[in-house]
């Protein structure tokens, strides 16, 4: 495994139960690049991710993170995901926390790193996301875009090296998708590691490394994004492109 | 019947706090022995599921009153066991048999109620608790239990204002709470009006707390 690998798929499979999510998954992403997925809904992409920090299993072939080889065991998990921030489709902060202690929840009792610490390290990363006059709101004070740039600015107070968005944009309205997809911007320039599910192909031309485009849980094409959207190289993926841009 | 009322006050108002502070008492220390109950139905598919399933049943199946008569007058039959145990103290004392049979049987019930809310919380605020790495206590003592507490307040709230109205059977084991002092008035003036004045107190009684759980209700704005 090179060192400056930040995730290795390799013969990768998964089911669940009989159906065949994810078919030899074969994919490198080095440190600092920034991966788009996409990909028809029901083609795995999310279920990809998801397995990167252990939120499913897979069944077969290997799976590296940070250099670490991802198995069942608890403490591999918890090590891996000290590596890894996520953020979700629905934000999922906690609705009875502050934005603020949203941020802290994990660095405090997780990390234990003292009270005054985090609370200060959060509002760095609050206002790196825009959000630091904010703190002190609860979620259902926030609209959807501010919601999700909290939960980006959480998940950076864990201080990963890895970021997975899974369709951050998703729910959010058009106003507030340009919001969040400006702080995702600023973050690719960074140098973070980012694998981000995402039909947002503007945000895929400005700032991916490479494309990687899902069909039926195989990985049919990766390419970069000029290449991708200009000429993709399968008819599944003209195919998938024609859909998105037509709508 | 003002008389009634005035002439016997200091009587009255002692059976009213100790009807408060009973059903509170029963309450709060049930909650506490209801959440690794909870937790046990909601979580565990073993043998300690099991168990709690099995407390549950219990104490939801058995009448508070028999339950109240097994622990008071039941205890008197191992007296010598208990007392070699040390805990004599605690069972010849008609209050604490009452407390006790109380707790076990809000406790059974409060379970159910904080199970039922903790099984409603999302897949996906477990998963963001697996994916910001949190321990399976902070997991559960920062995010599930506010979460589910929060959604269980109306309903405890309930439970609550049932074991207010509950305690009323501690009198039949001779305990002087407000329907015990009723009884004792009763028995002095043969006047039916005593009644009326205990059915006003735990109106009043859970009136007020009904208040008081609206205005915590209110208060908790990110339910929202």
């Amino acid at each position: 495994m090179v060192a400056d690998t930040a995730i290795k798929f390799e013969n990768m499979n998964k089911y669940f139960g009989a159906f065949h999510v994810l078919k030899d998954i074969n994919l490198t992403i080095a440190k600092g690049e920034r991966i788009v997925v996409c990909g028809p809904s029901g083609s795995g992409k999310s279920t990809l991710i998801r397995c990167v920090n252990a939120l499913e299993k897979y069944q077969s072939g290997h799976l590296y993170v940070d250099g670490i080889e991802l198995d069942e065991t608890t403490s591999t998990i918890r090590k891996v995901r000290n590596h890894v921030g996520m953020c979700f489709q629905h934000f999922n902060l906690f609705p009875h926390l502050t934005a603020l202690e949203n941020c802290t929840l994990s660095p405090i009792f997780t990390h234990k790193i003292p009270k005054a610490e985090a609370e200060k390290q959060a509002m760095d990363y609050l206002a790196k996301v825009r959000m630091e006059g904010f703190a002190h709101k609860y979620p259902s004070q926030l609209s959807g875009g501010q919601q999700q740039r909290v939960a980006i600015a959480r998940s950076l107070c864990m201080k990963p090296d890895i970021m997975l968005f899974d369709e951050p944009t998703s729910a959010l309205d058009p106003e507030s998708i340009s919001e969040v997809l400006d702080v995702m911007v600023d973050l690719a320039g960074g140098g973070m590691t980012m694998m981000c599910v995402t039909h947002e192909m503007g945000f895929a031309r400005k700032v991916a490394d490479r494309v990687v485009f899902m069909d039926a849980g195989e990985i049919v094409e990766v390419n970069d994004p000029e290449g991708f959207f200009a000429n993709p190289r399968e008819e599944r993926s003209a195919k998938f492109l024609k859909q998105i841009i037509n709508h | 019947m003002l008389d009634l009322y005035f002439g016997e006050m200091s009587r009255w108002t002692d059976g009213l706090i100790l009807t408060t502070v009973m059903s509170t008492l029963s309450v709060v220390i049930g909650f506490f022995v209801a959440l690794p109950i909870a937790l046990a139905r909601s979580r565990s598919k073993g043998i300690t599921g099991w168990l709690a399933l099995g407390y549950v049943n219990i104490f939801r199946g058995v009448p508070l009153l028999v339950l109240m008569f097994l622990i008071y007058y039941g205890s008197g039959q191992f007296s010598r066991e208990l007392r070699s145990a040390g805990l004599w103290w605690f069972f010849r004392d008609a209050y604490y048999c009452g407390l006790l049979a109380l707790v076990l049987n809000t406790a059974a019930y409060q379970a159910e109620i904080i199970r039922g809310s903790l099984d409603t919380i999302a897949t996906s605020v477990r998963e963001t608790n697996a994916a910001l790495n949190l321990t399976r206590w902070t997991s559960f003592r920062r995010v599930l239990l506010p979460i589910a507490f929060a959604k269980a307040l109306p309903p405890l709230g309930n439970e609550y204002i049932l074991m207010v109205k509950a305690t009323s059977l501690l009198a039949i084991i001779t305990v002087f709470d407000l329907m015990g002092q009723a009884r004792m008035i009763f028995s002095e003036t043969f006047n039916l009006g005593v009644y009326y004045i205990a059915a006003a107190h735990y109106l009043v009684l859970v009136l007020l707390i009904e208040w008081v759980l609206r205005r915590v209700e209110a208060r908790i704005k990110w339910m929202a």
